[in-house]
């Protein structure tokens, strides 16, 4: 049986003026959610977080049911905040964030919490989904939004370049506001989760020579049931049996 | 992450604390460069207090093996549980890195 989606059905602002939620709200026509009000949850529909404080959203009461889609929309227009809202409105969960806000918020671990909250499910197996989804997300942050390199070989060196240029991008704005999404939703017996970046893309290399880097795609494919990278690898999909 | 060495007789040991991803590489330069400058040939890294391990953190827990092993030291990972464990055995670490329970 497919489970019942729990699709967004109002409309939250944190750190957001009330000007502007007022008009996005117009415009998704997704009720404001105001305390005391359900909205809807009562059958089981989520509630879209706009941030505009990204310190706030830190507190894990942001994190839990009714919250199930996040958008912080420093750098967005209205437009492209909308259009956020309607990818989200295809998934159960669904994040929009900054390369640093994706990494500060260790989004991986938020994001299993809301599938486990969603679709119970064995330690284990939530702990081998956090990695996957870890590994796809700092492949997105670290080689696909700032581009840059693994560690070639097995040097103190090659950690220090490492280190010296994800230092480097994470600093210049030019790549470290580039956008993380991740989409997930529960289908009969499985759970898809997407993680897309803003980078140049990334071909799956046919051989791969291990240094200290390489092996995060291969955990995830050890792990989830079926991988597959589109968008010209800037979106890795990925299907866990449930 | 967060570290604690403590030198015994035969060998030192570093209790890892937290998370070990690729935002930790300023802090494995750090113990490296410590393990490098004590002088037990048994560079033990105790991993019971390490709650979450990624592919990232695998590869920098080589680069200490290839750097003891470069200095003629043995790197050892001992009593990793839970997610750390799983990942060791997912990556087959063993073959390469000296593992003990």
């Amino acid at each position: 049986m497919v489970p019942s989606p729990t699709r967004v059905a109002a409309l939250q602002g944190l750190g957001v003026p009330t000007d502007r939620l007022d008009r996005l709200s117009a415009a998704l026509r997704l009720p404001p959610r105001r305390p005391g009000s359900p909205a809807g949850e009562e059958f089981g529909a989520s509630v879209l977080l706009l941030v505009g404080d990204d310190a706030a959203v830190e507190a894990p009461e942001f994190w839990r049911r009714p919250y199930g889609a996040w958008i912080e929309i420093a750098g967005l227009s209205d437009d492209q905040i909308v259009e956020a809202a309607r990818r989200a409105a295809h998934a159960d969960l669904f994040a929009c964030v900054t390369t640093v806000s994706a990494n500060r918020l260790h989004l991986a671990g938020r994001i299993l919490n809301g599938l486990a909250a969603l679709h119970p499910m064995p330690e284990a197996q939530r702990d081998d989904m956090e990695l996957a989804l870890h590994e796809a997300i700092s492949n997105a942050v670290v080689h696909g939004n700032l581009q840059v390199e693994g560690m070639k070989g097995l040097s103190v060196e090659a950690l220090e370049r490492f280190s010296h240029d994800l230092a480097a991008r994470m600093a210049d704005p030019a790549f470290a506001d580039r956008r993380i999404e991740v989409a997930a939703w529960l289908e009969s017996a499985a759970a898809v989760v997407e993680v897309a970046d803003e980078g140049t893309g990334f071909a799956r290399p046919e051989r791969i020579d291990y240094g200290a880097s390489g092996r995060g795609l291969d955990l995830i494919a050890a792990i989830a049931e079926e991988l597959q990278l589109l968008d010209g690898g800037r979106r890795i999909r990925m299907r866990f049996p449930l | 992450m967060d570290y604690g060495i403590e030198d015994k007789e035969q060998e030192t040991l570093v209790r890892l604390r937290g998370r070990l991803t690729f935002n930790d590489h300023a802090k494995l330069r750090a113990l490296i460069r410590e393990m490098l400058q004590n002088k037990a040939k048994r560079q033990v890294l105790d991993l019971s207090t390490l709650e979450f391990v990624d592919s990232a953190g695998i590869g920098m827990l080589l680069i200490a093996r290839e750097e003891m092993a470069n200095a003629d030291k043995q790197l050892v990972l001992r009593s990793a549980a839970g997610q750390v464990k799983r990942v060791l055995t997912v990556a087959q670490l063993n073959k390469i890195v000296t593992i003990e329970d």
